[in-house]
């Protein structure tokens, strides 16, 4: 008993330390830790290959920083966290969970391709 | 595909479901009122609020008349099919991010394991009315096609959410039909015998005004 | 579920001559008319919304007497009338209206019980009225209860009583009266008396001891009372329940306006239910008025005030329990119970209640005309109020041998359903009772 609990917590250390690896890597759901208490599955989503099949090559609509004067987006860093600015909890401007919807599902709509209802990316 | 489907449902079809909902309603109300105040006006004349509130508030209650009493197993399952009936369209959480989104309206939202509950709850209470209509005989013999319809499009969208959200059979074939029967229970709410929802609180308030005005005797 | 079949059929003059005049032409534009003229919203309603859930069958006691028999529960019987005339807009054959009409006449005494089950607050009884005036105007109706409404309209009573044997009934309980009160008096239309004194013509036909005894009950309680001598005077209602609304509002003018000419306070009815339904609910309004004219007082409200007021008091109560018969029309509608109770609990040493009772009790199934379809549909009414003969047997049981029943047809009913199931119980009006058991302080000695 003595030996198997260190051994599981350096079980656990490791995978832990091994995750943002894997994120780096490739994408491939939308598991935005700021989300305490999600109630679906996180969105599927690979990056890459997301951007390959829409030929996306810029970063934004999805990377942005604030809105210009004409209500277009500005450019933004992807180093930053989307729940850097939008909030979880109800503030200003848009909350975390219908930037994510909006941003995908308008889009989607808009070009008549990829996922636009809620199973479809939230897969259980 | 999928994309153009889910548009027209979730778009056009929509629109008009809940257009002939919501115009299909008053219609029916105030074609009813204007009716009524040709042919039944002394039923206008002596329906109250107070006595029609009453009676109302008096049947509210599970097991408040003799009538929920002396049948309760359909006293509790009517009560649990309708509460569940109204609350998981409006306050399911899926429900809850469209209003958001397409209404800029937000409301609080059920716990997703208490709306799935409920869902469960609102079919196993169609199962429980469609039973009677097989088994029990003052009901099989009342029971006709515009009954049996009527039931399956109510339930028809708790089973096709149920489905869908739980991701059984093909999910997309799922979510459409679950949209289109939804479309459908709303639109025919005014022209079925749904419209029980609409003006069975008047028929409610004018009986019990009835009772309790003219013939001194409450109506429960 | 296949439908059961119709194989009650009565043959019942009145129906067969009915329905052999009829055609399909015939039936459809009556029943279009009645439908678009007669009927509005309400009934739009009630056929539109009914959600065909059942709950009102346990209501009924055809329903309960018949074991659960569908189609005599109320929505069983709509479905088998008036639905389908709503929905074949009227092109029935002759075979479904006499159906149609043996279920509306007979089959359902407009007693309302089922409106304490409907969650949707449905009247069945007003559907089945509506049934019954479509049969009407086709000239369908049970040759018994037709009869009566053809004396109503010829001599504006209902039983074929003449002026002069009106008259005549009086004055004859008036000197048989005087034997054991030499002062008393029917006072005949005597103007600006405060009260006039009317009852339903089978009082003076066949039950003229309740004549004497309402008399002598007035005039020990010092009433400054009277009664017509001319028409108007017969309180009671066939027309009513026949479907013939026409006659019902001409009989009701005439019995107000017989209690107008006289300027009277009030009108006093006697121990019926049908004629106080006629007066306080439906006669009224198809005459315009939302209540009376002239304020009408049933003899169960009459007394309660006499017992109350001490201007009648009890020499004796009546030994051993007794039960209460509530008559649909006074209680469920009018809620008169509770001074039915104080009557009651006045006049005997122990009640004991049946139940249900109060505004749940069970018709007594000769109501709302049934009885008056006459002897070829004695049966049904008897056969289907066992539900009432159960309540009988109870009380009868825990030692009643005596049940007060404040209404004609309750007692017309009740007496069949006692004595075929012989249940050896008594039946007294109020008025029975007080007379036999008051003081008399007005009377000769013995
Ligand atoms: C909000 C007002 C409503 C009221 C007061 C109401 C009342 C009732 C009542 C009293 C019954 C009969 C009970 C029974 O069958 O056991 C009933 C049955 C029913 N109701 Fe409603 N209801 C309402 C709304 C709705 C709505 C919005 C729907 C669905 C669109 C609905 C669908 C049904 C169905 C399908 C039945 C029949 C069940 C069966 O097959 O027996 N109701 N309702
Ligand atoms: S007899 Fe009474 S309970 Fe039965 S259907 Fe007629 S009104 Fe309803
Ligand atoms: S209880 Fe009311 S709604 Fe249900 S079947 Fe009877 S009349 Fe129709």
């Amino acid at each position: 008993m003595k030996k198997i609990i260190p051994a599981l917590l350096a079980m656990v250390l490791v995978l832990v330390f091994m995750l943002p690896a894997f994120g780096q890597e490739d994408i491939v759901e939308l598991k935005d830790p700021a989300f305490t208490a999600p109630k679906r599955p996180a969105a599927v989503f690979k990056h890459d290959e997301h951007n390959e099949l829409a030929q996306i090559d810029d970063c934004t609509p999805c990377h942005h920083e604030d809105v210009d004067e004409e209500g277009q987006f500005i450019e933004g860093d992807p180093d930053y966290k989307c729940a850097d600015c939008h909030t979880v909890e109800k503030g200003n401007g848009t909350p975390l969970q219908l930037a994510y919807h909006k941003m995908c599902i308008d889009c989607h709509t808009e070009k008549k391709a990829g996922p636009v209802a809620c199973g479809q990316c939230h897969v259980k | 595909m999928f994309n153009e489907i889910y548009e027209l449902v979730t778009g056009p079809l929509a629109w008009i479901g809940w257009g002939i909902f919501l115009l299909g309603s008053v219609y029916k109300l105030a074609s009813l009122w204007s009716l009524a105040k040709k042919k039944d006006t002394s039923s206008i004349y002596y329906t109250k609020a107070k006595f029609g509130l009453r009676s109302i508030a008096q049947w509210s209650l599970p097991f408040g008349t003799l009538g929920w009493r002396e049948t309760p197993s359909v006293t509790v399952v009517t009560f649990v099919f309708h509460i569940c009936l109204i609350l998981v369209p409006i306050f399911l959480s899926a429900h809850v991010i469209l209003w958001e989104e397409w209404f800029g309206v937000s409301i609080p939202a059920l716990p997703n394991h208490v709306a799935d509950v409920m869902t469960l709850l609102v079919i196993a209470g169609g199962t429980f009315f469609a039973w009677r209509r097989f088994s029990v005989p003052e009901v099989a013999f009342v029971t006709s096609g515009h009954d049996w319809f009527v039931l399956g499009v109510v339930v028809a969208p708790f089973l096709t959410g149920f489905l869908a959200y739980h991701q059984i059979f093909n999910y997309e074939v799922m979510i459409v039909l679950h949209v289109i029967t939804g479309i459908a229970w709303l639109a025919l709410i005014p022209f079925t015998r749904l419209s029980h929802m609409l003006v069975s609180w008047y028929s409610r308030a004018y009986i019990g005004s009835e009772f309790q005005g003219v013939r001194h005797c409450k109506d429960w | 579920m296949k439908k059961p079949v119709f194989d009650r059929k009565i043959e019942d003059i009145g129906l067969e001559t009915g329905t052999s005049r009829l055609t399909p032409e015939k039936i459809q534009e009556t029943i279009q008319n009645v439908l678009a003229s007669e009927t509005g919203a309400k009934l739009k309603v009630y056929h539109d919304t009914c959600v065909r859930c059942g709950l009102c069958s346990k209501a009924c006691h055809y329903y309960v007497s018949h074991d659960g028999d569908p189609t005599y529960s109320p929505v069983g019987k709509v479905v088998q009338t008036m639905a389908v005339m709503i929905d074949k807009k009227g092109k029935v054959d002759a075979d479904f209206i006499y159906r149609a009409a043996q279920i509306a006449y007979t089959e359902c005494n407009l007693c309302r019980r089922c409106i304490h089950y409907c969650p949707l607050g449905i009247d069945t009884g007003y559907i089945m009225s509506m049934v019954r005036r479509i049969c009407h105007k086709l000239g369908v109706t049970p040759q018994y209860i037709q009869d009566t409404a053809h004396s109503h309209s010829a001599t504006m009573n209902q039983m074929w009583v003449k002026d002069d044997e009106w008259i005549d009934s009086l004055l004859w309980q008036e000197e048989e009266a005087r034997d054991e009160f030499p002062d008393m008096r029917i006072p005949l239309d005597k103007e600006g008396a405060d009260i006039m004194y009317s009852v339903i013509a089978p009082e003076p036909k066949f039950r003229t001891h309740l004549i004497y005894q309402a008399g002598a009950i007035m005039h020990e309680a010092g009433a400054d009372w009277t009664m017509p001598t001319l028409h108007g005077w017969d309180n009671s209602d066939m027309a009513m329940f026949s479907g013939d609304f026409e006659i019902m509002g001409r009989l009701k003018r005439d019995h107000f306006e017989r209690a107008q000419k006289l300027k009277v306070n009030r009108i006093v009815m006697g121990e019926c239910g049908h004629a106080f339904r006629s007066v306080y609910d439906q006669g009224n309004r198809w005459l315009g008025w939302a209540d009376y004219p002239v304020e009408v007082v049933h003899s169960v409200e009459y007394f309660a005030d006499l017992l109350r007021t001490g201007k009648i008091k009890m020499a004796q109560k009546v030994k051993g329990p007794i039960t209460i018969q509530d008559p649909c029309n006074i209680i469920r509608g009018r809620g008169l119970m509770e001074d039915l109770r104080y009557v009651a609990h006045a006049i005997a040493d122990e009640v004991i209640e049946m139940t249900p009772s109060l505004e749940h009790n069970y018709c007594c199934a000769a109501g709302g005309g049934v009885i008056n379809c006459g002897p070829p549909f004695k049966n049904v009414r008897v056969n289907g109020n066992k539900a009432k003969a159960d309540q009988l047997r109870r009380v009868k049981e825990q030692g009643v041998d005596l049940c007060l029943c404040p209404c004609h047809n309750c007692h017309g009913g009740l007496e069949d359903i006692i004595h075929s199931n012989e249940l050896g119980i008594d039946l007294k009006f109020i008025g029975d009772i007080i007379y036999a058991n008051m003081v008399k302080t007005k009377a000769v000695e013995e």
